[in-house]
């Protein structure tokens, strides 16, 4: 049984007047995958914006509420957001490598952190990092060209290792393979797999199939509420609430 | 409960539950005739009979890639999936059913006309309750009652008991002359099938109740007394 | 209407369009040829000057000078009888009128021309060289053709006696053209021969620089405060109002400026590259701020949103990642600033860069002049020799901007590859 790495208590997000998320308890658990499913729009995607604190670069976001992540509460004032967003990294929806080279995109977090000072140290992270992200074999020859060179699921691979560069404790994912073709799509819920014994893993996602595939454990979203948490394969064989029925098979809307 | 937004799934869906609900009806008519010939001894529906099962046999096939194009195209989830599965398997038990009806007509062309009462009287009541199961198993199909399959498969223990009697007659009128041997084996063979058949249909009921609750029935099925064999 | 008719219609419009836009490329081309044209064929004899060849004999006797002299006593010596002498042998002139004459054929500065040589060549004391005299503006002006010969000579600035001698000499092969150095070296002149525009190119020069140095840090800061960091609110949105009016006042005004602060009631020196550049730098602001601005909002958020997940703070994003991507549209909106900059001749004029100024200036704080406003004193003035050299100058002006311009071009170009 695995220990609680986060844990959300009556969330609320506010976007100026309008409310985002009403009251979200969410546990996840560490070292495991926990996808996050619904329809477009029912915030999702800001509740794993909320555990990075990403939501504090939008002025009119209000976060009220309690996040923990190993009992630490996050969503203090005085809380070091640039030591938060080392232990927790993120991989966006459409792959955004620095326009630097492969080498310096991966060096940059570490740099900034103060980790490898020497140029041995940078070059073991980066060996490092890319191998754990499955994308070393495919770019040891060609570091310094720019990472915007690569192709579209390399890419996201780049942004996956640039994300472990700074060795964090969970990896925030949000739809990250839905610009890429199955193919790709394929090698990334690989690597998910493999990256899910050292991370916690909390992926947002339109594939209900991608879902049920890599998650240990499904939340349903609607609307801003959190209608339905539990195992992945009890979510998706016999869900208790008849809304989280009706999304998955397609009866909604 | 609301449609599936892709109005053809919605479609495959239903047709599929279709083509389950005719195959049973089917099987249904199938089996009461067949048990009718076999009380009457009718030998001229015998074919009729075994022709039905043809439909029957038909309705699998369609069935099954009914089931196969639905898997690849829809991927379906939770009741869908269960609705899916449930299918098939369901299908698979008619089409014994079926099989065993057909084969009970078949053992009708050597037996006798003057068979005695009694005998026919247990067959009967077996046979009746047989295709009763069958007739509120598939209503339960139909409408996702759950309580109603449940009963169906507690039922089974009745079926059991039935056919302890039937078959006990059946020695008794062996016994009483050897020379009815040859049809009585026959009629020890169709009263077995009956009993068969009531198996089946626990094993519809039981996925009626997956269907509706996600879950297998709990614990094992009541059995009545039987006939050592 | 059918749709045969539709289609015939419509590809009879698309006809029309594309004529139309040919025919303005046309006419645009058409305009910038006479344009051209004119300039070049008014322009381009500036660039060399008449001179006469004169036979010129060191005579140490003259000279006053002793064997194998020190530079300095070189320098110091007097060479004008030297130099007259020698000329006085070019033609046979008898009397004082015909004499001075003879000597007015020949630029003022001759006597400097001859030094000039023998400073370079010590050894020439005593011997004899043929050397290139440049001539007066009026014999420069006759040899290129500008001057009308048919006047009535007392309406012209050449005697009969002048042309006799000019035809002789050139009948001799004795009149050449050589390159016009004094064009590029000098400073401003009254003598129109020895004008020329190094005053005002080194002027230019140091103003654009000092207007760079002060223009494009603080703008580059301010454009990233405002874009990036500032909140938004009513006062930032007024800023930001402000800063686009600003950009589009009349240069002019920046000249009363600067007339009423930075010499009034700063005392900064008139006329001086200084004041010019923190004039110009004033008004360049506004115009490196607007792009600036455009080109760091026109960054993806995706770049500031993949660095601030990785840990990044604010300030590290933004400098790292941000402005090096904001950078090619900043530096082509930069050299155009400044090469407006460069032609801008108003506010110059108000802070009093149209005073004469000979010397060419060794630091920004002595008087100068500038490029544009030299053109326009040479334009105001009768000679016809500076009639030639302003539009040498415009030439100078024009293609200072086309390289610039190109310049933003290559290093946008070369900065847009890198990041992509």
């Amino acid at each position: 049984m695995s220990d609680i790495k986060i844990r959300s208590k009556n969330l609320n997000v506010y976007y100026g007047e309008k409310q985002a998320l009403f009251d979200v308890n969410l546990d996840l658990n560490e070292k495991e995958v926990t996808a996050l499913i619904g329809p477009s729009g029912c915030g999702k995607s800001t509740f794993i914006r909320c555990i990075n604190r990403m939501n504090d670069v939008i002025d009119i976001c209000k976060v009220t509420g309690n996040i923990e992540i190993d009992g630490i509460e996050i969503n203090d004032k005085n809380l070091d957001v640039v030591s938060l967003r080392e232990r927790v990294g993120m991989v966006f929806q459409k792959p955004n490598p620095f326009p630097k080279s492969i080498y310096d995109n991966i060096s940059y977090g570490p740099k900034i952190h103060g980790k490898g000072e020497s140029k041995d140290e940078l070059d073991e992270i980066v060996e490092s990092s890319l191998r754990k992200a499955a994308l070393w074999e495919e770019v040891k020859d060609r570091l310094d060209e720019p990472g915007t060179g690569l192709s579209g699921g390399q890419q996201q691979r780049l942004c996956i290792a640039r994300a472990i560069s700074v060795n964090p404790e969970v990896i925030l994912m949000d739809e990250p393979c839905s610009a890429l073709d199955p193919i790709a799509t394929a090698k990334i819920e690989e690597l998910i797999d493999e990256l899910k014994t050292a991370y916690t893993i909390v992926i947002v996602t339109h594939s209900m199939a991608q879902a049920v595939r890599v998650s240990q454990k499904t939340g349903f979203f609607h609307l801003g509420k959190l209608i339905e948490v539990g195992e992945t394969e009890k979510i998706f064989k016999n869900p208790d609430n008849k809304m989280t029925q009706d999304y998955i098979t397609g009866r909604f809307g | 409960m609301s449609e599936h937004t892709v109005k053809s799934y919605e479609d495959e869906l239903r047709q599929l539950i279709d083509s389950v609900i005719k195959m049973g009806s089917l099987t249904e008519s199938q089996m009461a005739d067949s048990m009718d010939a076999i009380i009457k001894v009718d030998k001229d529906s015998i074919d009729k009979i075994i022709k039905s099962d043809d439909e029957i046999n038909k309705f699998r096939s369609k069935i099954d890639t009914q089931i196969m194009t639905l898997l690849v195209k829809r991927a379906p989830m939770a009741i869908d999936l269960r609705e899916t599965i449930s299918s098939l398997k369901i299908s698979q038990d008619l089409e014994r059913i079926g099989d065993l009806s057909k084969s009970n007509a078949k053992k009708i062309k050597p037996l006798p006309q003057d068979l005695p009462d009694e005998l026919l009287g247990n067959l009967k009541r077996l046979g009746d309750l047989v295709i009763k199961q069958l007739k509120e198993v598939l209503d339960s199909f139909v409408n996702k009652d759950f309580d109603k399959a449940k009963e169906v498969w507690e039922k089974d223990e009745q079926v059991d008991n039935l056919t302890y009697i039937a078959m006990e007659s059946v020695i008794d009128f062996l016994s009483k002359d050897k020379k009815n041997l040859d049809f009585s084996t026959h009629l020890i063979f169709a009263t077995k099938n009956l009993e068969r058949a009531g198996d089946h249909i626990t094993n519809i009921a039981e996925n009626v109740c997956y269907l509706v609750k996600g879950e297998y029935l709990k614990g094992n099925r009541p059995k009545g007394r039987v006939i050592q064999e | 209407m059918t749709k045969e008719q539709r289609l015939k219609k419509r590809h009879s419009a698309e006809k029309r369009f594309r004529f139309y836009g040919l025919a303005s490329i046309f006419i645009a081309l058409l305009f910038v040829v006479i344009l051209v044209h004119n300039i070049f064929s008014k322009g381009s004899s500036a660039f060399m000057k008449t001179a006469i060849n004169v036979d010129v004999f060191f005579d140490q006797e003259l000279l006053g000078i002793p064997n194998n002299p020190s530079k300095e006593q070189i320098s110091d010596a007097d060479l004008y009888d030297v130099a007259i002498e020698s000329i006085l042998k070019v033609y046979p002139a008898s009397g004082l009128d015909q004499e001075n004459a003879l000597i007015d054929l020949f630029t003022i500065d001759a006597e400097i021309e001859i030094k000039k040589a023998l400073i370079k060549n010590p050894n020439l004391i005593g011997k004899t060289i043929t050397l290139e005299i440049t001539a007066s503006d009026d014999i420069d002006q006759l040899h290129k053709g500008n001057y009308p010969r048919e006047l009535p000579e007392d309406r012209r600035r050449i005697s009969d006696y002048q042309l006799q001698i000019y035809d002789t000499l050139v009948e001799d092969n004795k009149i050449v053209k050589n390159f016009n150095t004094y064009y590029f070296q000098n400073g401003d002149s009254r003598d129109p021969e020895l004008a020329g525009i190094g005053g005002a190119l080194v002027g230019s020069f140091y103003s654009i620089i000092i207007c760079l140095l002060l223009a494009f840090p603080v703008a580059v800061l301010a454009s990233i405060y405002l874009e990036e960091f500032a909140p938004k609110n009513k006062i930032t949105d007024f800023i930001e109002i402000n800063i686009n009016n600003l950009a589009a006042v009349p240069s002019i005004v920046y000249g009363l400026l600067a007339l009423q602060i930075l010499l009034a009631t700063i005392q900064l020196p008139r006329s001086t590259a200084l004041v010019a550049g923190i004039t110009l730098a004033l008004m360049t602001l506004p115009r490196i701020i607007i792009p600036c601005r455009a080109s760091l909002k026109a960054v993806p958020p995706s770049i500031r949103e993949g660095a601030l997940a990785v840990g990044a703070s604010k300030f590290q994003s933004v400098f790292h990642h941000v402005v090096p991507l904001a950078l090619p549209g900043t530096l082509s909106g930069t050299i155009i600033g400044l090469a407006q900059a460069l032609g801008e001749t108003a506010p110059l004029i108000l802070i009093g860069m149209v005073a004469f100024v000979v010397d060419i200036p060794s630091t920004p704080i002595d008087p100068s002049s500038s490029l544009p406003v030299q053109v326009y004193l040479w334009s105001e003035s009768a000679e016809r020799g500076f009639v030639e050299k302003t539009s040498a100058t415009i030439m100078m002006l024009l293609s200072f901007l086309i390289v610039m311009n190109f310049l933003a071009v290559y290093l946008r170009q070369k900065f847009e590859k890198r990041w992509n």
